[in-house]
């Protein structure tokens, strides 16, 4: 029972992670990033060659890694999504392409193999009787952190303001002098940079591949899908749900039963309820 | 889209135009296979590009032809190569087949990887009547028709890897031998992907442990997307099995790995792990497999006298450790070179009577076919290719354990299992 509280904890603090800022830059910019998944990618490639071949200390790489995507992330904001965001059908298509060319550059560039990302903790925690590995622990403290910090900066901060404001309404924000075209590069720095991060701390446990971007975009959907597009505390409880059906549905029924939880989910919400849990009244 | 697809629908069209002028051109020209007789002998490579598996087949066909042209190529004439991606989709090995053989008019095909793809391609490759050496896949249906529809299928030989049926029975031999016989451990728990060969297999591993005394604890499944294994790890423990046995072949070695290692899992585990037998594999994964038995087709141990300098030739020329498919393809262009050597021809009928009389001392073994044109294993009395069982031990290094007459090391338990 407590391991499942514990593992499932887990797989939702980075789900979080990678929903959250899926949903942001929706809610801002009513921007669905296909791309998504290649910024967590790009994240663990980053601190794995900073590691690697540049031969930088862990936590060097991993903070110099998420600022290099989130700025890969603006640049694919500036250079590929504003000037076609007015139709959501080619900003589709457009971040679709620029996850498949992220996809088969790494392939080019590194092989298909897996990649090592090396871990901040290696040791093994012990808590009530579960075993549990350093790594899962720190990506379940940092991503309840870095959620938590993201939400003060929305709440509290002057960009944080601009941001709810555009989201609520961009075209009053506008009149009111509301500098849209570059919340939205702040908007979508953070949210690159949350998926990298992700990618980072899931890196040393999880798989390092090219195609690493494909399964965390399809979760992030369906989180995003039950949650409510544009709705941060939807997505949080969202991944929290997901996180934990597939850990419950794991321990009692089988792990080859798992993945399809995500995508039944999304198929209920969507029949049920396609708004999702918060629908988009309640964003933020 | 995936790219495959756009790839896939472009090679299907130029595949189809292809085979359309093929048979024009069949319709006109005996002379020209008469003038092909003094060119190159071409050899068609269909392979998962993308993969190391097949850009070792690729890299051990390029070492054998380099060695043989330098010797003057066979019966006057040089070996060529040609490539063509089957990816691990049937259709675009389909096509794949058809571009080497309508367009490219390749002598022979030398590659495979996944059992699905070769198995749609046998039609294809019999109806081009193409001798095709086969060094990836390792279905028993892939060379099941050979004997029962010997005319239509005597274009197929396994050069490697051992047929899923035998390596069954070599599993289990491992279980009964080794961790029963020499560790003591009686429990056991078989833990296998979602995959039809693993679904196929591990009944016959269980059937096979049972009948030489173990105690099969629990029998586990597991998607081939699974990010987490605690569930699984969780069941495995709780059933109180001691040794746990897999089967994993596409996915997730690295995921099972690393949080077998990260969460100090109280059991050793061994058994097929296609991706561990990467040389690299535990160096790639940060040494978490430090522990892990893998099977291997072969290591750089002295099985023959050609193992060892091919391990280090390969790695030399192209600084990777070769995976199976590197050594049955270089094996394969000297057995087919020497076949056309004795047949005096390229003639396909002519070959295969002397592709069915080889006896070669190649990398993992002694090759030798059986009737279905497969190869025949390693036993007591003759020194064929078998599995081998080794461990990976601190700095990434392999120690071959299993079968005794081949151990190079004791085996070890992981520093965190006291025993």
């Amino acid at each position: 029972m407590l391991e499942i509280l514990i593992v499932g904890a887990v797989s939702s603090a980075i789900y979080a992670m990678l929903a959250v800022g899926f949903t942001l830059i929706f809610g801002v910019a009513r921007v669905l990033n296909l791309a998504h998944g290649s910024f967590y990618a790009l994240g663990a490639y980053g601190t794995y060659v900073l590691t690697s071949h540049l031969k930088l200390p862990l936590l060097a790489a991993a903070l110099l890694s998420v600022a290099i995507v989130a700025a890969f992330g603006v640049l694919i904001e500036r250079v590929f999504i504003r000037p076609m965001r007015k139709s959501q059908l080619a900003v589709l298509m457009i971040t679709l392409a620029v996850a498949l060319v992220v996809e088969q550059a790494l392939f080019l560039t590194f092989g298909s193999e897996y990649r090592n990302v090396p871990a901040f903790v290696d040791a093994k925690f012990t808590i009530g009787g579960v075993n549990i590995a350093g790594a899962r622990l720190l990506a379940l403290g940092v991503g309840v952190v870095v959620i938590g910090a993201l939400w003060l900066f929305i709440q509290r901060t002057r960009y944080g303001s601009a941001i709810l404001a555009i989201s609520q309404d961009p075209q009053a924000a506008q009149y009111m002098g509301i500098p849209s075209d570059r919340i939205f590069s702040v908007v979508m720095a953070l949210s690159a940079g949350l998926a990298a991060l992700a990618g980072i701390l899931a890196g040393p446990f999880l798989t390092v591949q090219p195609t690493m971007w494909l399964l965390p975009i399809v979760k992030a959907f369906a989180i995003v899908v039950v949650g409510g597009l544009g709705s941060i505390p939807g997505s949080i409880l969202a991944a929290l749900m997901l996180g934990y059906a597939e850990t419950i549905v794991g321990y009692t029924v089988s792990t080859s039963w798992t993945e399809i939880v995500s995508v039944l989910a999304t198929l209920l919400m969507l029949m049920l309820r396609p708004a999702g849990i918060f629908g988009r009244r309640a964003a933020f | 889209m995936k790219p495959e697809s756009l790839e896939r629908s472009v090679i299907s069209r130029l595949a189809r135009g292809a085979s359309l002028a093929a048979a024009c051109a069949a319709l006109a020209l005996p002379a020209a296979t008469a003038s092909a007789q003094s060119g190159p002998i071409r050899i068609g490579v269909p392979t998962a590009m993308q993969l190391q598996v097949g850009r070792d087949t690729q890299d051990g066909i390029k070492m054998a032809i380099e060695d043989i042209n330098a010797k003057g190529g066979v019966l006057g004439r040089k070996l060529e190569m040609v490539v063509a991606d089957e990816t691990e989709n049937p259709e675009t090995g389909i096509s794949a087949i058809k571009k080497l053989t309508a367009d490219e008019k390749v002598d022979v095909l030398i590659g495979g990887y996944t059992s699905g793809v070769t198995l749609a391609q046998l039609p294809h490759i019999s109806a081009a009547k193409t001798i095709y050496l086969n060094v990836g896949s390792a279905s028993p249906a892939t060379n099941a028709k050979v004997k029962t529809d010997y005319d239509h299928y005597k274009y197929i030989f396994r050069v490697g890897p051992l047929n899923a049926a035998l390596q069954a029975r070599q599993m289990t031999g491992f279980i009964s031998t080794f961790v029963k016989g020499e560790l003591g451990l009686s429990k056991i728990a078989i833990v296998g992907e979602n995959a039809k060969w693993v679904q196929d297999l591990v009944p016959l591993l269980k059937k096979g442990a049972t009948e030489a005394g173990a105690d099969v604890r629990a029998v586990e499944f597991f998607d081939a997307q699974t990010s987490d294994f605690s569930p699984l790890f969780s069941k495995v423990k709780d059933s109180g099995a001691q040794y746990m046995v897999v089967v994993l072949s596409h996915a997730s070695s690295d995921i099972f790995a690393k949080q077998w290692h990260d969460s100090r899992f109280p059991m050793a585990y061994g058994g097929i792990d296609v991706k561990s037998m990467d040389g690299d594999f535990c160096d790639r994964i940060g040494g978490k497999a430090v522990g892990e038995l893998a099977a291997n087709f072969a290591v750089r141990a002295p099985l023959t006298p050609k193992t060892v300098p091919f391990f280090d030739e390969f790695k030399k020329r192209t600084n990777r450790q070769p995976v199976y498919t590197a050594f049955g393809a270089n094996d394969a262009v000297y057995i087919y070179a020497e076949a056309v050597t004795r047949a005096k021809s390229t003639n396909p009928d002519a070959v295969i009577k002397e592709l069915e009389k080889t006896s070669y001392v190649g990398i993992p073994g002694t090759i030798e076919f059986d009737e279905n044109h497969d190869v025949k294993p390693g036993s007591a009395t003759f020194k064929g290719p078998a599995l081998l069982f080794a461990q990976w031990r601190d700095g990434c290094k392999r120690e071959v354990i299993v079968p005794k007459t081949m151990r190079t090391a004791d085996f070890v338990y992981p520093s965190w299992i006291k025993q």
